[in-house]
């Protein structure tokens, strides 16, 4: 049990890890936002399920299980509403892709209205 | 029976959140700020799931919720004021 708990948060070390190159080498600012939400979800899911793990196996604790069983709801939840949100307002503020792209519905959309 | 590489693994979110510190720091546009910021939020938090596991003791998961409702809540404000709604 102990390795599985190990292995699971070494798991979520990486997509962690990963995310945060890919906020540090993304060249534009909606790939970078792309990048925030692989640690928001990937990120966390492995250390949610090893904490409830190691929580209900190792300290006996069924409260902190429950506890980090709503946590990863919450998380799973609430992270794909805030990057939509933050990425709606900030095209809407101005901020552009720095490549020009074939399809973009959502500024033609913006340009007749 | 106490895992003593927990601390290791929250150490190591850590480090990612200072990395993450750059990116705050010279960010070219708001929005990359505003999810900086969340995200460090989240590595924080990570690191605080993982040092309660660790303590054994639950006051820092209550801790490690709040600032995830407050991380939202100010995201959620931040994309709204630059909508023009606020």
């Amino acid at each position: 049990m102990r390795i599985v708990i190990d292995i699971l948060i070494v798991i979520s070390i990486f997509f962690a890890f990963a995310g945060v190159v890919g906020m540090l080498r993304m060249p534009d600012s909606f790939c970078r936002m792309q990048s925030s939400t692989n640690i928001a979800t990937l990120g966390v899911l492995g250390v949610i399920i090893a904490g409830v793990l190691y929580a209900a196996f190792y300290l006996h604790d069924g409260a902190m299980a429950v506890k980090l069983v709503f946590m990863g709801i919450f998380y799973i939840i609430t992270n794909p509403i805030a990057g939509h949100a933050i990425c709606r307002g900030g095209y809407k503020h101005g901020v552009r892709p720095t490549k020009k792209y074939e399809v973009d519905k959502y500024g033609e959309d913006m340009v007749e209205e | 029976m106490i895992m003593p590489e927990l601390l290791f693994f929250a150490v190591c979110f850590i480090v990612l959140a200072l990395c993450l510190l750059f990116r705050l720091i010279q960010g070219p546009s708001v929005v990359d700020r505003a999810v900086t910021a969340d995200s460090i939020d989240i590595l924080s938090d990570m690191a605080l799931i993982l040092f309660a596991l660790y303590s054994g003791r639950s006051v820092f998961l209550d801790i490690a919720f709040i600032t995830a409702i407050l991380g939202f809540i100010g995201s959620t404000i931040v994309a709204r004021y630059l909508e023009g709604r606020l």
